[in-house]
């Protein structure tokens, strides 16, 4: 598998590390404890397309947010993480 | 009370050897140069102020500050991207350190000196992409990885900064690696291995490529 780094270009998984699914969004504070649980422990187990967290240790150091189909490893798409070089995001 | 003495060494002081190195009888065909004595300033732009310090950079060095892996070559500077929003500012002679680079740069940047961090390894010669094929994943053809082409990549596991610099006199490629200073000694001992079946002419320079 290769990604598409938007910063450096297409690079071999070696230089990724999986951080996990980007889909889990963090409660507001007050949130009930199931909501919590459910945002700490319960992930999806997708058969197609996710959305993933990537870091380029091994490159450019950027945080990435990834869509991939976990069926086929097809990445759909790549962009940096919020506060990743964000000034660059639809530049 | 011990006196310290703070000359500035390489951290390859021991492990360069200069002179030819493992195949003989052919001509070299990788050259190995350490660079010394450079300015290395690290340049990252503060949140939201990379517009800003583009301008700035380019009011400083004459030319545009790298906005993709690129090498930039200004009058008396290299400008090399080292990842989004952060560039490496590398001269010789004291023209770009931290006391004249700070009243420039330091409103939209954050900066920190790298001089004697990193150590800076010039590879050229006839086998020069091949020996760097065994240890990188980039592709570094001419078409790929011309001039000014820039990387952050890793090599044998260790993080380097590699870009090609101007053509030798005899028109062979040069790159150039930007390494950590406690790493190099490993790298460069990886270097040698995979350069020996080619023959290595191994040196140190003060001068720039």
């Amino acid at each position: 598998m290769r990604i598409v780094c938007p910063f450096c270009g297409e690079r071999e998984l070696g230089e990724f590390t999986y951080l996990g699914d980007a889909k889990p969004v963090r409660p507001e504070a007050g949130a009930s404890e199931d909501e919590v649980f459910d945002y700490v422990y319960l992930r999806d187990n997708v058969a197609g397309q996710t959305s993933e967290y990537w870091y380029h240790g091994g490159g450019c150091r950027a945080w990435l947010k990834v869509t991939r189909n976990t069926l086929t490893h097809e990445i759909s798409s790549v962009e940096p993480a919020a506060g990743a070089g964000a000034t660059k995001v639809g530049a | 009370m011990v006196d310290f003495s703070w000359v500035p060494r390489s951290p390859l002081e021991k492990a360069l050897v200069t002179g030819a190195h493992g195949a003989r009888g052919i001509e070299a065909g990788v050259s190995l140069t350490e660079i010394r004595n450079f300015d290395l300033v690290q340049v990252m732009a503060r949140r939201g102020k990379a517009a800003e310090l583009a301008k700035a950079a380019k009011a400083r060095f004459g030319v545009a500050a790298p906005n993709a892996p690129k090498a930039i070559l200004a009058s008396d500077a290299t400008l090399i991207c080292s990842g989004p929003d952060q560039f490496f500012v590398l001269s010789k002679g004291g023209k770009h350190t931290m006391p004249t680079l700070v009243p420039a740069l330091s409103g939209p940047a954050s900066l920190s000196d790298q001089s004697h961090a990193r150590v800076l390894i010039s590879i050229s010669g006839a086998r020069a992409r091949t020996i760097l094929a065994k240890l990188s994943s980039i592709d570094l053809h001419a078409t790929a990885f011309p001039i000014g082409a820039a990387a952050a990549t890793s090599m044998d596991h260790t993080s380097v900064t590699l870009w090609r610099g101007r053509d030798r006199p005899d028109g062979k490629a040069v790159f150039n690696l930007l390494v950590f200073a406690t790493f190099a000694e490993s790298l460069w001992h990886t270097m040698l291995d995979a350069a020996a079946e080619y023959g290595v002419d191994i040196s140190h320079s003060e001068e720039l490529g």
